[in-house]
């Protein structure tokens, strides 16, 4: 299973897409589309949402294709592309005013929907708890903990000072730790869904 | 601390691809679409500054334009003074015309204005009470031209307010 950054594209296919191939263009489409999309529910747990941005990436892709200059794998260049469009779409006032919306209505981020198809018993958990984050925690904790972005990267990226990148993780992880303590700390998606709070 | 680092192995073990959305088709068609709907949006927005340019042109070039108003209004409230007992009259009746051609109130109402305008109100209607009174009693007109050509200055005074306050409220 290949991470995202790590994805290359030969030259010779990449040229031919600039080019206009669609076979290129269909091959560098379906050598990148899954990571692509995996990243993107990561940070967007609305499935509708999720498909727009990646739309969006994808698009995005291969309109600019021409000013990728091949000093890092495509699979880099595009996992900036995909995360700078998620986090324009969570920093956007629609998205706020939605959101805020959504808690004062049925307060789940809608937890079948983020549920990826037979994953194992411990990954469905994590998926779950990553779920109960509010969509700016579970991306801050996304980046930092697993796409290795510095606290300064996801400040920048954000438009926010380093100590709300820290706060959110610190938060996160609590409330993260809470969510795996064994016994009477455990939460459960029914919990989550009647209090309709997150993090 | 061991919590932790189990929470970020769990994390970092999470599958790092999920089966594509939609294959290469489906993806070409959308952005088709989405392309085609921001084109037609161009087009709207374009379509929509046409209509706004030209429903503004029209507003500046219709003949009821302010300027136009205030030229009719200029050359009401001209020479009043200096001119012969008809013209005076017939100068008073072109204000008194466009007067009531005005909305009896105004969109935007200023205190002050109002009060120069009620004002003048007043002291034409004393005039003509004064002007009724005369004429009754059988006064020989030319001994009324002064009272005349005083209610035309009114009149005229009127109509510059009136014009003014029209203009304010045009101009919201």
């Amino acid at each position: 299973m290949a991470k995202l950054v790590e994805i290359d594209v030969p030259e010779e296919r990449l040229r031919s897409a600039c080019a206009g191939d669609e076979a290129a263009q269909a091959a560098i489409y379906a050598a990148t589309a899954p990571a692509v999309f995996a990243l993107i529910r990561r940070l967007i747990a609305n499935r509708a949402m999720a498909e727009d941005l990646f739309q969006d990436t994808m698009m995005a892709l291969f309109q600019r294709l021409p000013e990728f200059r091949g000093e890092a794998p495509l699979g880099a260049w595009l996992r900036q592309i995909a995360i700078s469009k998620c986090l324009m779409f969570l920093r956007s006032p629609w998205h706020r005013a939605r959101l805020h919306l959504e808690n004062d209505g049925e307060g789940a981020h809608g937890l079948s929907a983020l549920v990826t198809p037979a994953p194992p018993l411990e990954g469905l958990d994590v998926e779950r708890a990553l779920e109960s984050l509010s969509p700016t925690a579970r991306a801050v904790v996304w980046l930092y903990e697993v796409e290795g972005y510095s606290h300064e990267e996801i400040a920048r990226s954000f438009g926010r000072s380093v100590s709300f990148s820290k706060s959110q993780l610190a938060r996160a992880h609590a409330r993260l730790r809470e969510w795996f303590e064994p016994g009477e700390g455990r939460q459960t998606c029914t919990s989550i869904q009647s209090n309709g709070k997150a993090l | 601390m061991d919590q932790h680092h189990n929470i970020m192995r769990h994390l970092r073990a999470l599958p790092q691809e999920t089966p594509q959305p939609y294959d290469w088709a489906e993806f070409r068609r959308r952005a088709l679409r989405r392309r085609a709907k921001t084109a037609y949006a161009a087009i709207a927005a374009a379509l929509f500054l046409l209509v706004v340019g030209i429903a503004a042109w029209i507003r500046v070039t219709r003949s009821d334009s302010p300027e136009s108003i205030g030229s009719q209004s200029t050359r009401m409230a001209g020479p009043a003074a200096s001119g012969s007992p008809a013209s005076v009259d017939s100068r008073a009746d072109a204000a008194e015309r466009w007067l009531v051609s005005l909305p009896s109130e105004p969109v935007v109402v200023r205190v002050g204005t109002r009060a120069a305008v009620a004002g003048l109100e007043d002291r034409i209607a004393q005039i003509d009470d004064f002007l009724s009174a005369a004429r009754v009693e059988g006064t020989q007109p030319a001994k009324l031209v002064a009272v005349e050509e005083q209610r035309a200055r009114l009149v005229n005074s009127l109509v510059q307010v009136r014009y003014a306050e029209t203009l304010v409220s045009q101009s919201r």
